[in-house]
């Protein structure tokens, strides 16, 4: 195992990052982009937001790294599942009912996390 | 071993970032990641290397089955509601998936020390896996070789993890709005896709109690969980109690027997069971019983904080932080390599319980601190 790896292939980062860096097309040119955040509920379009986004960044150093930030976090918690208030409610929920079920049930949060705060957790 | 200059690319910076690579330079645009030398090292000096941490990983089990037969919690200064966890976590054998040994290469004796072992949360896998690999293939092609399968290994170990989990999906956690944090989480996760894992992604402070269990943002139980979390911060947390009475007593990655290797207390109770080994540099608890140059490390600091560095007894180097209440060890100073470039220590990775990569860091000054610099490395 003191040989290097033969290739090195990745499906969750690159997919995500590649797109990041491209250069800006214009709006007749714009790659629609659609968001839902359950799969029994119906799209949104977000391509506007998506582009802003993606000028602010401009495949510049951390600026991508917002954008990467945006696509993974959940943008509401509280029991919401990973929702984004960019989205309609019916986008975000849909007619699943455990996610339905997660409005209404009373699941305590934010119990871990504090330390961080004040720290950096590298080592 | 010695330093080699190479032709950087004019957009070598647009090539780190599309491959996912975007804290290669600071907020004080201070270059993190180095792309224009790297260190040359020999076959054989990879070879002592990988023997050196596999030794060092069987003195580490031996260690940790010492600390928790004669029960020495104390020294670590871990709590009593969570000593039964750790033993159990350690009789289950539950999965262990990495840690990165630090060493330095001591320029007198001609021999390779242990610093530490990050046994919890090591980072810069990303780095060490990814971006030194493509560096490699960018500048070299198949020409050159690197003492680097993290990326082969990562997979290969979730493969073996997936008959352990608990149950169908692991999730992934670490804190949010960091990240390098969030690159080296999802890294994992990507490797652990790829092995047939099904994965959720969860920040720390978003996993849910629901009296029972703990649950996901969509309520799933949680079964198994991979944190990039320390220990030592989840245990005095308001969920900590929880952990111990968590009625899926979920597996979590890695598990609670890690906190005694990431503590540095171990390397007092490693100097105690292998005296005078030579992978070993001299450490006590609290005093430098007679030790004139030494390092004194809080047991739990991270990136070098609250280091104070000592020759003839007298402090010539220290760094600031929030460490030290829970106490010290003293460990003699090793003579420290520098080829022209800053001091340089080697991380050494484990996965899988098998060696099989290593990482160059590089500072300024004798304390490695998270300014230091990553330097790629060819065997040739």
């Amino acid at each position: 195992m003191k040989k290097s790896s033969k290739a090195v292939s990745l499906v969750l980062i690159t997919a995500t990052l590649a797109s990041c860096s491209k250069p800006t097309e214009t709006k007749e040119e714009q790659q629609r982009v659609f968001m839902r955040a359950d799969s029994s509920a119906p799209y949104t379009e977000v391509t506007d937001q998506y582009q802003q986004q993606r000028n602010s960044g401009g495949g510049m150093g951390m600026g991508s790294a917002l954008l990467w930030y945006m696509a993974f976090r959940p943008m509401m918690g509280g029991g919401m599942g990973y929702t984004s208030p960019g989205i309609s409610p019916q986008s975000n929920v849909g007619t699943n009912t455990s996610k339905a079920d997660a409005y209404k049930k009373q699941t305590a949060r934010g119990g871990f996390g504090n330390t961080a705060k004040n720290n950096t957790v590298s080592s | 071993m010695q330093i080699k200059y190479i032709t950087p690319q004019s957009n070598w910076q647009d090539r780190l970032e599309q491959n996912g690579f975007g804290y290669h330079t600071d907020e004080h645009n201070t270059p993190y990641w180095v792309e224009d030398y790297y260190y040359s090292i020999s076959e054989s000096f990879a070879d002592e290397i990988y023997a050196a941490t596999a030794d060092l990983w069987e003195m580490c089990l031996k260690a940790v089955d010492h600390v928790i037969t004669n029960k020495l919690y104390d020294q670590f200064q871990i709590p009593l509601f969570f000593h039964e966890h750790i033993e159990r976590s350690w009789e289950n054998d539950e999965l262990s998936i990495y840690g990165r040994f630090d060493f330095v290469y001591d320029t007198v004796e001609r021999q390779l020390k242990v610093l530490e072992f990050n046994a919890d949360t090591p980072t810069s896998l990303y780095e060490t896996g990814v971006v030194q690999w493509q560096w490699m293939n960018t500048y070299f092609g198949n020409s050159k070789d690197q003492f680097n399968s993290v990326h082969d290994r990562l997979i290969e170990t979730w493969k073996e993890a997936k008959a352990h989990l608990k149950g169908s999906t692991l999730h992934f956690s670490c804190m949010r709005e960091t990240l390098e944090d969030l690159t080296n989480i999802e890294y994992l996760r990507d490797c652990a896709i790829q092995a047939g894992i099904q994965t959720k992604l969860i920040y720390i402070d978003d996993i849910g109690w629901d009296g029972e269990t703990f649950t996901d943002l969509e309520d799933e139980m949680i079964t198994d969980i991979f944190k990039l979390y320390p220990w030592e911060w989840l245990i005095y947390e308001r969920f900590a109690l929880h952990i111990p009475n968590d009625m899926a007593q979920a597996q979590w990655i890695e598990p609670s027997w890690k906190m005694i290797l990431s503590n540095k207390a171990i390397l007092p109770i490693l100097w105690e069971l292998y005296p005078n080994h030579p992978l070993l540099l001299e450490s006590y608890f609290d005093e430098p019983k007679g030790m004139q140059n030494f390092v004194k490390k809080p047991l739990l600091s991270r990136e070098g904080a609250n280091v104070t560095l000592y020759i003839n007894n007298q402090i010539v180097e220290a760094t600031k932080g929030d460490y030290g209440d829970e106490g010290y060890i003293c460990q003699a100073l090793a003579n420290l390599p520098n080829e022209g470039k800053g001091y340089f220590i080697l991380g050494s990775w484990l996965i899988g319980q098998e060696p099989c990569g290593i990482t160059f860091r590089e500072s300024d000054k004798r304390i490695t601190t998270d300014k230091s610099r990553f330097v790629p490395h060819i065997i040739e």
